[in-house]
């Protein structure tokens, strides 16, 4: 069943647009990879789905319309976004950061504190310094795991791997793909590292200028010769 | 002693006062970035009210509540209206706008209660002549006492709102990160509004306690507090709520000390000027206050 | 709608006439209208003067200063005490207050503009502030007389002639008062223009928009601003020196001389438009005209204004400016002029000449 599905999603900056129509159709429980050049829109798809931009066309997230809705009450439905850049609260402390990202929840909190402390010893080692102390893997972490605290059914992850060593990627790729596959998060991702994307997802969308020109299951991207050519360096 | 003592009591308690202003300039500084030129003003138009209020009947307790309760939705309504749309256009316009506030509420002011004697405001603790407790010699006023318990018992309230409450937390994080806020589902909107309002009501408290102090109530109630508050707020540092009380305190104190002790050549009329040349030389030494950090540029 | 390309004939002839008219106007107004009038020309001019002062330095170089008011009384007080004590001729304490005021400037821009943003608005507010205590201050009554101020600056060489014209009932004092300070008005107009269209003029555009970019650019950002701001002051001087020789009077509570002078320069460069070098005219002449207008309503007024302040005695005109300059902040915030060139661009546009490829 489709959790997200955009129909023509169209976004622009001022005058210039740069979202041309994009559809995208994630599954309940699935994985999805976005790829693209620099400057093709992902950022801006995952913007316009998290309601963080003026955008125009057809969102329906579980089979409720939210093109024309705020990202504050998208994120009550359900919808979790992990921004490019991490956009942790620096002045903030790492406990401080979880908290608020269960900002819309009023039951109780702790057990899930307590989760992604588990998940991620690192953060509950320094839960009491400022979250602009962290070094770039750490805030990565406290990024997905403050997104993880609304208890989103999709995630939206921005490039996690940005800035980060090849161990701390497969460790982070690792915890999403748990979180996929054992609780069932679907998670819309966006990745420069191809490859690597490609192993844990399970459907594809290439993205270019604003436009998705190739999509298909994992393995049928990673076959095309034409497409590892152009897109994924050989 | 006896005489130091005597400056330090009544340094406190002015001190009070000008740490609530400017612990009101720092709030909205901190979640919005920008500076309330009008934050004197707007309290000096709610003690108006307050005594209004008080004057129709209502007992000042009461008329100060409702003052306050004034001052947040005054705050509140001008930032949901004016400052937002403004600041999306041009973010140097809001400190524009807050000096067109200034003149509109004085203005305002001058027009409705219009008497160039002023009216006599009360005072919310006993304040007759004998009304005073005795200290290692020195006297302490019980309404030199009051205004410092009520001025010092608001400043803990709003730091438990600060740092203990929900919506704390979801202000701090407006001030930190507003799109990451929107994120998390944080109504930005109400939270920027709220600070101004929270910013108006502790304005409006101060002009009461200011009023009561005085005596007397006019449009230029609140000038010299305001001058004194930003100085306050300035040295602190206009992000440090901590540092505003520390800075309010140390400012009152010295001012009495100053009066009291200044050499003849300087001579009384010179008091504010000492304050503000201080902060002079603090602010050229560090030039986001004492306990301010640097990030901070807008106007 | 009109295209016209920059530098053609057209292009010319519209200058021309635009020109014309001014000139006309400028005629105008000293031979043909009331003393009243011209008297509020005549200060008009030295508000506009203070604020394009104040454009220089936070219009054009984004450093905020609400400490005008405080070189505008230092140019006051030079001319009064000069030429009251030691019987100086008016014309030469222009270059007197310029010099102090820039020296002055340059003494107070260098350690303060280190500071930025909203701690340099409120460190120049202390610099306001302080000022009128220290004309009060005992110490210095020999020099500036205390809180009571100088009054009767009296220069006998005044010429009585009216310039153009006759003077036909017009005051000889205003209509002098009036060149003389569309004189100055000019000269620092072009100084300005000058300035701006200088190399000097770009660097201060930098700071403005970066100013860490505009340091590795090559730009040496403290030199330009405190150079700025003293050159600022100093013509910021020139309108206090105006001021003085138009009324006879500075006193410390004197109007500009208080942080109310600081605040009537920004709103002034605010409402023509921060950052343009015609902005501050149209602002001075729009203040200066709802200034005389509002003043006037009161309990005595009738028809809509009556109605609605008909209930105070005091003027509402302060009431009035500020909601004007909210009005303009929500509609127009580049000001007037950001209003005006939006409305001939819907008329002409000037295609300007091809761009160069060197600068
Ligand atoms: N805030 C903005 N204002 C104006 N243009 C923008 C803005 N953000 C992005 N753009 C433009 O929109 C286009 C798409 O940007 P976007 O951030 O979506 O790309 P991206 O695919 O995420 O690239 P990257 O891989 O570098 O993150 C780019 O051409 C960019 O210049
Ligand atoms: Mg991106």
């Amino acid at each position: 069943m489709s959790l997200l599905k955009t129909v023509g999603l169209r976004a622009s900056y001022g005058q210039v647009d740069v979202l041309l129509g994009i559809d995208i159709d994630v599954s309940e429980g699935e994985m999805v990879v976005v790829l693209g050049a620099n400057g093709a829109g992902k950022t801006t798809t995952m913007r316009a789905v998290s309601g963080t931009i003026a955008r125009s066309g057809s969102v329906v997230f579980d089979g409720q319309e939210i093109v024309s809705q705020s990202a504050e009450s998208i994120v009550r439905l359900g919808v979790a976004h992990v921004p490019q850049g991490r956009g942790t609260f620096s002045e903030l402390t790492v406990e401080e950061n979880l908290r608020i990202g269960a900002y819309i929840r009023k039951d109780s909190i702790e057990s899930d504190i307590a989760r992604w402390y588990e998940t991620f010893p690192r953060l509950e080692e320094r839960q009491n310094q400022r979250a602009g102390s962290l070094s770039g893997g750490e805030q990565q972490m406290l990024a997905i795991a403050r997104a993880l605290m609304s208890r989103p059914r999709l995630l939206l992850c921005d490039e996690p791997s940005l800035g980060l060593a090849p161990l701390v990627t497969q460790e982070l790729f690792e915890v999403l793909k748990n979180l996929n596959e054992q609780d069932g998060l679907s998670v819309l991702l966006v990745e420069q590292n191809a490859n690597l994307a490609l192993k844990v997802a399970s459907k594809v969308y290439l993205l270019e200028t604003g436009q998705v020109v190739a999509s298909g299951s994992a393995e049928a991207i990673a076959g095309d010769e034409r497409i590892r050519k152009a897109y994924l360096g050989g | 002693m006896e005489r130091l003592l005597q400056y330090i009591f009544d340094g406190l308690s002015f001190g009070a006062i000008y740490a609530l202003l400017a612990l009101g300039l720092v709030v909205v500084f901190r979640g919005t970035g920008h500076l309330n030129f009008a934050q004197g003003e707007m309290a000096m138009f709610c003690t108006f009210i307050i005594w209004q209020i008080n004057d129709w009947g209502v007992p000042l307790i009461l008329a100060v509540v409702i003052g306050m309760v004034f001052g947040f939705l005054l705050g509140a309504g001008t930032e949901a209206t004016v400052i937002r749309s403004v600041a999306k256009k041009s973010p140097g316009g809001v400190f524009v706008v807050s000096i067109a506030l200034f003149l509109g509420l004085n203005s305002l002011a001058t027009m409705i209660w219009d008497r160039a004697e002023g009216y006599t405001m009360g005072s919310l603790f006993p304040n007759k002549p004998l009304d005073f407790v005795r200290v290692l010699g020195a006297e302490w006023r019980y309404k030199f006492i009051g205004v410092l318990v009520v001025a010092l018992a608001l400043m803990g309230l709003l730091f438990l709102l600060f740092s203990k409450t929900k919506f704390g937390l979801a202000m701090r994080s407006v001030a930190s990160n507003p799109e990451s806020a929107r994120l998390v589902g944080v109504p930005s909107g109400v939270v920027l509004a709220s600070s101004w309002g929270i910013a108006a009501a502790m304005g409006a408290l101060s002009g009461a306690l200011v009023g009561g102090i005085n005596g007397q109530l006019t449009p230029s109630l609140m000038f010299s507090v305001f001058i004194y508050a930003s100085a306050a707020a300035t040295l602190g540092g206009l992000d440090s709520p901590g540092g505003a009380v520390i800075a309010g305190l140390s400012i009152g104190i010295g001012e009495q000390l100053v009066a009291g002790y200044i050499p003849g050549w300087i001579g009384q009329d010179l008091k504010l000027s000492v304050a503000l040349i201080s902060i002079f030389v603090v602010l050229l030494v560090k030039p986001s206050g004492l306990f301010g950090s640097l990030k901070v540029e807008r106007v | 709608m009109l295209k016209i390309k920059e530098g053609s004939l057209q292009h010319w002839a519209i200058r021309i006439v635009g020109f014309a008219l001014l000139a006309l106007l400028v005629i105008y107004i000293p031979t043909q209208s009331e003393t009243a009038r011209i008297g509020q020309f005549a200060s008009a001019f030295t508000l506009i003067i203070a604020a394009m002062s104040l454009n220089m330095v936070l219009g054009f170089t984004g450093q905020i200063s609400l400490g005008h008011s405080a070189f505008f009384g230092i140019g006051g007080y030079t001319a009064a005490i000069l030429i009251r004590d030691h019987g100086w001729s008016p014309g030469y304490t222009f270059y007197a207050a310029a010099v102090i005021a820039f020296v002055v400037g340059c003494l107070i821009g260098l350690p303060v503009l280190r500071i930025r943003g909203a701690y340099l608005a409120l460190v120049t507010l202390a610099v306001a502030v302080l000022f009128p205590t220290l004309l009060r201050w005992k110490k210095l009554e020999w020099l500036t007389d205390g809180a009571k101020g100088i009054d009767s600056v009296k220069y006998d060489d005044l010429p009585v002639w009216p310039i153009l014209g006759e003077l036909k009932g017009r005051d000889g004092r205003a209509v002098f008062s009036y060149w003389l300070g569309l004189l100055v008005l000019v000269i620092v107009y072009l100084v300005c223009r000058g300035l701006i269209r200088s190399r000097v003029g770009r660097s201060l555009i930098a700071i403005r928009d970066n100013e860490t970019a505009a340091a590795v650019m090559g730009v040496n950002v403290t030199r330009t601003k405190v150079l700025i701001f003293g050159i600022s002051a100093s013509m910021c001087a020139l309108a206090g020196v105006l001021a003085t020789l138009n009324s006879g009077v500075v006193t410390p509570d004197g109007q500009f001389v208080t942080l109310l002078g600081s605040i009537i320069f920004l709103l002034i460069m605010v409402v023509g438009g921060a950052g343009t070098l015609s902005g501050p005219i149209i602002g001075g002449l729009v203040y200066v005209w709802l200034d005389n207008t509002t003043r006037g309503i009161g309990t005595d007024s009738s028809g809509v204004l009556g109605f609605v302040f008909g209930w105070t005695d005091q003027s509402p005109a302060t009431l009035i400016l500020g909601l004007a300059l909210i009005v303009i902040m929500l509609f127009a915030p580049t000001g007037l002029m950001g209003l005006l060139r939006k409305l001939t661009r819907r008329i002409m546009t000037i295609i300007p000449r091809d761009i160069s490829p060197t600068q």
